[in-house]
């Protein structure tokens, strides 16, 4: 059947020796790559995982958190990788909640032993070396796979991703094999994507739109290169000039970082032919300092979901200019409406709910009935972004209908650090909103009331947050307030906190 | 206060919002560590320009100079000779 697995091994059979992915120390090629996957399905299965079985990954971006990706995937299981980042206070619900058997990490990552510790039902910790691969190559059936294990259905459970945190009923996102192959085969598509294409990657596997990046060029026989973050954006740049890559993809925080940190004039990038921005709205502004900076490449700006595997709509380069501000048109295989209140389709240029239907669209949430029939209604995805077509069917976004904060390319929900912040003694109740920020989109803040005030409350609050959540949830802003505003049924009006912070 | 000591008092008062000096050793990985993230480190950067009349330079953006609160400091040492 076809399948990401599948496309991957047509490639390692027609083109063994050439590079898939490169971390900079060291290389793996097609037939490398899925030798070794095979080698990880070859020890799973001993353990006892069967079809359906669900192995949590935990690891940052690394030859690995892909090979084993595809391990699973051969071996008839289901792939959750979990962000990397996370504390253990998240990892326990996911791991529980999914009932992943299996848990893939790094040694040095106390967060995932401690989970594996606390687990109230026993996985299996499989443990990566640095700089070591997942298994030796005796492990790997004599160095090839077998087409016998590319036997997954179509229809069949690939992937789970958590979008949320641990507040209330965890949401998975279930994406079959065909939702995958769908969606990356309509990026490879608009993008153009062949096998002379290569890519610096800088997009954690465990988001969605990363995990896009590594699937579209991997069917496609590109080569991948990893960077390990944009702490050093000038590194990124070299990387760039030094691989002479035809591709790099980022949030708008990474662009905003680039072109704040690094003198772009002083690199050849010459071999650039494609930028994606993707994972939160880039302002007008950005994308012209973009283009100013970087007139060659063509830049392709899209908007996707992880709900829609990835990507739903893209805007084509030649009318970046002209649609500024616009996420652009539907990707092939999607059909994307804009309704009223009522369920009734809008006319052009007003704003309402944007619904999405196509094969990318995920099976539902993991085992959470009443958030599936939320999102999911007669063959649409209510995406929960607001939003406009114009005339020529471009669709501009105009905010969520949710609270949900964009802070650098990660989604956070505000109720994962009002709850950390309240476990405070002498807090009484916190609200948590994103402000904008130039370079990250949003960063946090949060309003807080107190009983006493302290000297150095605020402080003591992020210290306290910095224990308990990864470093990208942390407030960046505290405010100390009497009150906070509530509706008349007494819930918080989180909408109206950062007028509130406007007049302060 | 020497300079060692400021360094990790703006890691400590900056990145992880506390007083308590044991709660990081100079050695300590500063990035691995997840101490230092990417806007942190241009905060750290624009610290040790300003406390020290320096100039960070791209070239000198690197993870070696940046692996610790020691690392940081030699650094800061070889700018101030040179």
């Amino acid at each position: 059947m076809n399948s990401l697995a599948s496309r991957v091994a047509s490639i390692a059979s027609a083109a063994s020796s050439r590079t898939a992915i490169d971390d900079g120390e060291r290389q793996v090629s097609y037939g490398e790559f899925m030798a070794e996957a095979q080698g990880v399905a070859d020890m799973l299965r001993p353990h006892g995982l069967q079809r359906g079985d669900r192995v949590a990954i935990v690891l940052p971006n690394r030859i690995e958190a892909a090979v084993v990706c595809y391990g699973i995937w051969l071996a008839g299981g289901v792939a959750v990788p979990l962000n990397a980042q996370a504390r253990t206070r998240d990892f326990v619900p996911w791991v529980e909640h999914c009932g992943a058997r299996f848990m893939v990490h790094e040694r040095a990552h106390r967060d995932a032993e401690l989970t594996i510790a606390e687990l109230s039902t026993a996985a299996l910790s499989i443990a990566l070396e640095d700089g070591q691969p997942i298994c030796s190559p005796a492990h790997s059936s004599g160095g090839t796979w077998r087409d016998t294990d590319l036997t997954a259905q179509a229809k069949d459970l690939a992937l789970i991703l958590y979008t949320s945190g641990t507040t209330g009923a965890p949401k998975g996102v279930m994406l079959s094999h065909a939702n995958l192959l769908a969606n990356a085969e309509s990026v490879v598509a608009y993008l153009g994507l062949g096998p002379n294409d290569s890519v610096l990657s800088v997009l954690p596997f465990y988001y969605a739109y990363g995990a896009s990046v590594l699937h579209t060029h991997l069917i496609c026989g590109a080569r991948i290169h990893l960077a390990k973050d944009l702490i050093f954006p000038n590194l990124i740049v070299e990387a760039i000039a030094a691989h002479r890559v035809t591709g790099f993809s980022g949030v708008s925080s990474t662009f905003a970082l680039l072109l704040d940190h690094v003198e772009l004039d002083n690199y050849d990038l010459s071999s650039l032919r494609y930028l994606t921005q993707a994972g939160g709205p880039m302002t007008p502004t950005l994308t012209r300092r973009l283009r100013t900076a970087l007139p060659c490449p063509q830049l392709f700006v899209m908007y996707g979901q992880t709900e829609a595997t990835s990507r739903l709509t893209w805007l084509p380069p030649e009318r970046l200019d002209e649609k500024l501000g616009s996420v652009g048109i539907p990707v092939n295989g999607v059909d994307l409406k804009i309704v009223r209140e009522d369920g009734s389709t809008t006319a052009t240029g007003e704003t309402g709910d944007v619904w999405v239907s196509g094969a990318n669209v995920m099976m539902g949430y993991w085992n959470n009935v009443e958030a599936t029939r939320a999102a999911l209604q007669d063959g649409w995805l209510r995406t929960g972004d607001m939003g406009h077509l114009d005339a020529d069917g471009y669709l501009f976004l105009a905010g969520r209908r949710n609270d949900m904060i964009k802070t650098g390319g990660h989604r956070v929900h505000p109720n994962d650090i009002e709850e950390v912040i309240a476990e405070l003694p002498g807090v009484i109740e916190a609200a948590v909103v994103g402000v904008d920020d130039e370079v990250m989109g949003q960063v946090i803040k949060a309003f807080v009331v107190v009983e006493t005030p302290t000297e150095r409350g605020g402080e003591r609050i992020k210290a306290h947050c910095r224990a308990r959540l990864p470093p990208y949830k942390i407030p960046k802003h505290i405010e100390f307030v009497a009150t906070l505003p509530r509706t008349a049924s007494g819930k918080v009006r989180r909408a109206q906190l950062p007028a509130k912070q406007a007049m302060a | 206060m020497n300079r060692r000591r400021q360094i990790k008092q703006f890691v400590l008062q900056n990145f992880l919002f506390s007083d308590n000096e044991g709660a990081i050793g100079d050695q300590d990985p500063l990035i691995r560590g997840g101490i230092v993230d990417s806007t942190g480190i241009h905060e750290l950067v624009l610290f040790l320009e300003e406390s020290y009349q320096i100039l960070v330079s791209p070239e000198e953006m690197t993870p070696a100079t940046f692996e610790s609160i020691q690392s940081v400091d030699e650094f800061v040492t070889r700018k101030l000779v040179v």
